[in-house]
């Protein structure tokens, strides 16, 4: 199942994806039209939309011990997409978004503790190649330890990827966004408005807009 | 460490604006660690605070570019450089305890292993504490332990450094003001309509 191969897979071909370079992977993908001066809800839509995108591309290859960097890649995707769910939070249905923070938030602990023994035992191994024949043995018994620690924590995440796929997370996270109405236009500068929490006064909007934008998805203060 | 709830965040309202709230409140979290992690012994508060520095470099990392006049991308470094470092110290915080415990769980076999080759006897034959199990993994285990507590040592004190330098070159006020900045629109800088209580 998880390496099914199927278009809709979370993970997709994980066992067989070849390694990425890792700094393409941690760098953020840019949001396509952000700006100081968009609505908020929407930000969270287009934010939301490209940082899901993100975790799903990074999901390729994690579960090979040898590639440490796919784990750490996904780690760091889904970090970002928890923050960023966590900061548009008042933009979004607070129903929907509840069991997909507890998922991205329970897969980000799984990628931890996958990822601390990948860490510690790549320092190990430099360690010991620095030590005397006397004290290798010693480091290669911690190096066993944290290799069994390693193996663990993949069965887990390998799990874990299969409850998201069974769940669809993906389709969680699409729907969470999922625009009921076209978004609106950038809100005019705020320079020069009274200097009071919340007193951004709101954009004169076209009936339809002003309308449109308080149904569906947004949940309103 | 759960983060701090924001107030008055309005999805009608704009990014920036609203992005100045949370980075406000995220700031604040941040330096209220000080002068609980200048103590060295403070292994959970200085977790908690790599936690504070992670959600303060997430949020400027989606708003810092946009929203933010630009010392917002300085600091976004320097919070991430600040976070690294603590993770440093947290994984040493983390392996040291694990390295000694292994040394004491492989101690605690040598020593029953001893008492069943003593069983019986009214003393102990010295002859019998050699070549006990384990005992070529105790120059490697101990290495270790020492580096790491030095490690975890010189981290520290890199934190304290880096921190200071965080103080003087006066980080917060000015990423206090950078969020309060807009984005120049024709030209002209603007500024935010946002008051933080």
């Amino acid at each position: 199942m998880i390496a099914g191969g199927c278009c809709n897979s979370v993970i997709g071909s994980a066992e067989l994806a070849p390694a990425r370079d890792t700094e393409v992977m941690a760098k953020a993908r840019p949001i396509p039209g952000l700006s100081a001066q968009m609505r908020y809800s929407d930000a969270a839509t287009a934010t939301i939309a490209v940082r899901s995108e993100e975790l799903f591309d990074h999901a390729a290859g994690v579960l090979d011990v040898t590639n440490i960097e796919a784990v750490h890649a996904m780690r760091v995707a889904t970090r970002r997409l928890r923050s960023v769910l966590e900061f548009y939070e008042p933009c979004l249905d607070r129903d929907q978004l509840k069991p997909i923070l507890k998922q991205v938030c329970d897969l980000a602990d799984v990628l931890g503790q996958r990822r601390d023994p990948d860490v510690e035992i790549q320092a190990l191994q430099g360690f010991a190649a620095a030590a005397t024949d006397g004290e290798r043995p010693g480091i290669e018994r911690f190096i066993a330890r944290t290799s069994e620690q390693q193996q663990q924590a993949n069965a887990e995440l390998a799990e874990m990827l299969a409850r998201i796929e069974s769940d669809d997370l993906r389709g969680a996270l699409a729907a969470l966004i999922a625009p009921t109405a076209p978004p609106t236009p950038p809100l005019p500068s705020t320079a020069g408005q009274p200097n009071e929490p919340g007193a951004t006064t709101p954009p004169e909007l076209p009936e339809d807009q002003s309308t449109t934008a308080k149904s569906g998805w947004l949940r309103r203060r | 460490m759960k983060a701090r709830k924001v107030k008055h965040l309005d999805p009608d309202g704009t990014l920036a604006d609203n992005a100045q709230r949370v980075v406000s409140v995220r700031l604040d979290e941040l330096f209220d660690f000080v002068p609980a992690v200048l103590d060295p012994k403070s292994v959970k508060k200085l977790h908690a605070m790599r936690i504070a520095a992670k959600r303060l470099r997430y949020v400027l990392e989606v708003a810092a570019a946009n929203c933010f006049g630009p010392y917002a991308l300085t600091a976004t470094k320097r919070v991430r450089e600040l976070q690294d470092l603590l993770g440093e110290i947290h994984d040493c915080d983390i392996q040291l305890p694990r390295v000694q415990r292994i040394r004491v769980e492989l101690s605690d076999e040598a020593v029953a292993e001893l008492r069943t080759r003593a069983a019986g006897a009214a003393d102990l034959d010295p002859a019998l504490a050699s070549g006990l199990p384990h005992s070529e993994d105790w120059a490697g285990l101990a290495a270790l332990e020492h580096y790491l507590t030095v490690r975890r040592g010189l981290l520290y004190d890199q934190f304290t450094t880096v921190w200071r330098d965080i103080e003087r070159s006066a980080m917060r006020a000015r990423l206090e003001y950078a969020i309060a900045e807009r984005p120049s629109i024709g030209g002209e800088q603007a500024e935010s309509s946002v008051t933080i209580r």
